[in-house]
């Protein structure tokens, strides 16, 4: 059998420009100083359910407002997840696993306050119609919620009525879309005429495999989502005021 | 059709196995016969959006393709081609309309056939439509449509019949996110397997019954997934040392089709069709730098590397400056063929092979372990308890995490690492009891995943 060194064939650029830095390391720096709060978001971070139950009862039990909790421990440690995940020092099941985490953390304060919190905004997001390629979009929901936002899921395959309805009824501040298959995605083109219709201008981001800059710049409403991460990135710029422009200026990176 | 579990290899060692060369060679279509000292070309594509919108565009598209692809080889004078059609989902859903493209292109096949001799065969693959909205549903009405599909693709002049099934995804795609190792086995390895079992009796029951060739599977559905997140070498959606665990419990998994009686050539998409290769001596099609239409992956080259069929997996049908797609693609993957066959017609097969291994062998944790003699050694573990699938499939995660731990040569990142000793220790702690791990697991998943239906499996 021929072995020969890779020396000159080929680079391990992954290899070569590993950060020294542990993920843990990283991560003890973005960490709250309350004790308490720490406690609660080191248990975000290690993705650990029953540790951030427990964090959260001793807090409460302390003395602190279950609500203030949320905002204070739980999306403090979700944002360091999404941080280091944003600079490459994590991988994609760890905010995962966060997220599951979290969203356990936020039912229980929900609970123990009797009350909800205001979230950052909501999004509604779906596969396109045809189209059963759903692991794009459950990545982008749980970005969206590990940043703080409700996201109304509605699944895969989903009819351009049933996203119209949808949008009507729960008036998000955005919509994504995902599809694989360009025999799909022309659905995309149609949701974006129906809300025009319906009087709705409302920035509509898509992506997923089979989608390209080119075709989402075809349609009015439409903003090309690379990745993932885009997602809530787009989100926290609609916040910060940005129009459907200047969204286009920023994710059309092609 | 009996079950007939595999507990040795069909080679006495990895250096046996080569390009073009299978034990068991397989007669199919015209005058082809594929694994007996030559490989061959099998052209993928896709008809174009707007064509699906009737069903005579749809049989008018593919009748363009058959005639391009025919013609292209002909004229570069090749000499034998394999075209797969992979079904849209009209063509499965109205089997009517998957027999009508399969007679279009037979037709024209036959044609070709006849003037020039060229060797040829048709691949059908149905699509997996045995789902609703929400759920799976493996058994019952919609698995009667597959059949039918099959039935009427064979009958329409189909000569290998191909699926990629789906059976575990549910579980897959929920644990896979999750860097759940336990959860990744269960689905690929246990219930994958458990619905192969099942699906590919009834295929291979059509086949016989219609003389055709029921050919083989792939785990697209879980392993390619997992490829596909772990992406390239700077993406951090899934360390890459997963997904090779993901593709070595998979050669564990699709080899319950060939069980259940399928008889190669395996499915393009099948990476981990080279385990297979090495435990049922079955002719394997393989895709690589030449599917760079339809995919990016790290070992173009070393998964050339004991081909039977070579493929490009997917392209849309439209203009190039070198013709149609097709026709590019097909005369690409033609020359490569034309190199292997002249290495196994001058006896320097093994050279070559080994050259294309080598140039990818220390490129990714996925190309080591495919290699051909890593590859080997995995099927050796699945082999070793052959009759159980799910201690067969952690054997083959088992081996995969300790020939990746002692490789030398191959440079891993802290995370790649990381996954790695974690996943090997969790695989360490698992039962050796069959019943209880599925017990355990059953208890879990329908708890922690909504849209597992434990009736999918006649569990
Ligand atoms: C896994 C897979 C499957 C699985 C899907 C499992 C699941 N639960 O999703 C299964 C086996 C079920 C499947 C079925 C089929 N598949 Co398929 N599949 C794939 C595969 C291999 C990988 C897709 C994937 O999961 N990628 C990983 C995810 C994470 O990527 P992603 O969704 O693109 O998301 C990333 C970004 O795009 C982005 N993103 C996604 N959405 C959004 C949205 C926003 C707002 C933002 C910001 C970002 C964003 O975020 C993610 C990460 O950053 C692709 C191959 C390929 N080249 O893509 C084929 C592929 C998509 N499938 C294909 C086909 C043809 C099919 C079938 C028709 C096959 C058949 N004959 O049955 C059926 C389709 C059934 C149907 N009606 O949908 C073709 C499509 C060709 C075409 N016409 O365009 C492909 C391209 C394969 C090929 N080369 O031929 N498939």
């Amino acid at each position: 059998m021929l072995i020969v060194d890779k020396e000159g064939i080929l680079i391990r650029y992954n290899v070569k420009m590993e950060k020294s830095m542990t993920p843990e390391d990283a991560a003890a720096e973005l960490y709250p100083k309350d004790e308490l709060n720490r406690a609660i978001a080191e248990a975000i971070f290690e993705g650990e359910e029953d540790d951030v139950i427990d964090g959260l009862k001793a807090a409460i039990a302390a003395g602190k407002d279950p609500i203030s909790l949320i905002d204070d421990s739980l999306m403090v440690g979700m944002k360091v997840v999404t941080e280091l995940y944003d600079q490459g020092v994590i991988f994609l099941p760890n905010v995962m696993m966060s997220a599951d985490a979290m969203l356990e953390g936020i039912e229980f304060c929900k609970a123990e306050a009797g009350s909800s919190p205001k979230p950052k905004g909501k999004v509604v997001v779906h596969v396109a119609e045809g189209d059963v390629h759903d692991i794009g979009k459950s990545i982008v929901a749980a970005l969206l919620r590990a940043n703080g936002y409700e996201v109304v899921d509605l699944g895969r395959d989903v009819p351009v009525d049933e996203v119209i309805a949808c949008v009507k009824k729960e008036s998000p501040m955005m919509l994504t879309g995902t599809a694989l298959m360009t025999t799909t995605m022309f659905a995309f083109k149609e949701v974006n005429d129906r809300l025009l219709e319906a009087g709705i201008r409302m920035p509509f981001q898509c992506g997923g495999g089979a989608v390209n800059q080119d075709f989402v710049s075809t349609y009015e409403l439409g903003v090309y989502g690379e990745e993932a991460a885009d997602a809530p990135k787009m989100a926290d710029a609609i916040l910060a005021g940005k129009s459907l422009a200047e969204l286009k200026a920023t994710f059309h990176k092609h | 059709m009996a079950v007939k579990k595999f507990t040795t290899m069909a080679y006495n060692n990895a250096d046996e196995m080569v390009f073009g060369r299978a034990k068991s060679p397989v007669k199919a279509g015209l005058d082809l016969e594929i694994g007996a000292g030559y490989t061959t070309a099998e052209v993928n594509y896709a008809p174009r959006p707007e064509a699906g919108e009737t069903k005579e565009k749809l049989v008018n598209e593919y009748q363009r393709i058959t005639r391009d692809i025919m013609a292209r080889m002909v004229q570069v004078g090749f000499p034998s081609v394999v075209l797969e059609t992979e079904h849209v989902q009209q063509m499965t859903n109205n089997p009517t309309w998957g027999a009508e493209v399969a007679h279009a292109q037979k037709t024209i096949m036959e044609e070709y056939h006849e003037e020039y001799g060229i060797k040829c065969a048709l691949r059908h693959t149905p699509g997996d439509i045995r789902e609703d909205k929400d759920f799976l549903q493996l058994r019952g009405d919609k698995y009667n449509v597959v059949m039918e599909s099959f039935e009427a693709v064979a009958d329409a002049g189909a000569d290998l019949l191909s699926i990629e099934s789906m059976g575990g995804k549910e579980i897959f795609d929920y644990a896979v996110l999750r860097n759940d190792i336990p959860g990744m086995l269960y689905a690929i390895g246990v219930l994958g397997s458990m619905d192969m079992e099942y699906l590919w009796q009834g295929i291979a029951k059509v086949a016989q019954q219609k003389n055709v060739t029921p050919a083989g599977d792939t785990d697209c559905a879980q392993a390619n997934t997992a490829m596909f997140i772990a992406g390239g070498l700077l993406d951090k959606n899934l360390a890459h040392t997963l997904a090779i665990i993901a593709r070595s419990l998979a050669g564990a998994r699709t080899l319950s089709g060939y069980e259940a009686g399928a008889t190669g050539p395996g499915k393009d998409c099948g990476y981990e069709n080279i385990i297979i290769k090495g435990i049922t001596g079955m002719p394997m099609a393989f895709e690589g730098k030449t599917s760079t239409c339809a995919h990016s992956d790290v070992m173009g080259n070393l998964i050339m590397q004991c081909c039977d069929l070579w493929s490009n997996e997917s392209v849309e049908y439209h203009a190039e400056f070198g013709g149609t797609t097709v026709q590019c693609w097909s005369e690409s993957l033609s020359y490569d063929c034309a190199l292997m066959n002249t290495a196994l017609k001058s006896g320097n097969e093994k050279i070559l092979r080994d050259l294309l291994m080598a140039s990818d062998r220390f490129r990714d944790p996925q190309s080591y372990i495919l290699a051909y003699d890593n590859a080997f050694k995995v099927g050796q573990a699945i082999v070793k308890d052959g009759n159980d699938i799910y201690l067969r499939a952690k054997n083959a995660a088992t081996e995969c995490c300790n020939l990746l731990t002692g490789a030398e040569g191959l440079e891993m990142t802290k995370f790649e690492t990381n996954a790695l000793n974690k996943a090997a220790a969790e695989l360490a702690a698992l039962t050796s009891d069959s019943e209880k791990f599925m017990s355990d697991c059953m208890e879990k998943y329908k708890a922690e995943v909504k849209v597992f239906k434990p009736e999918n499996y006649a569990l």
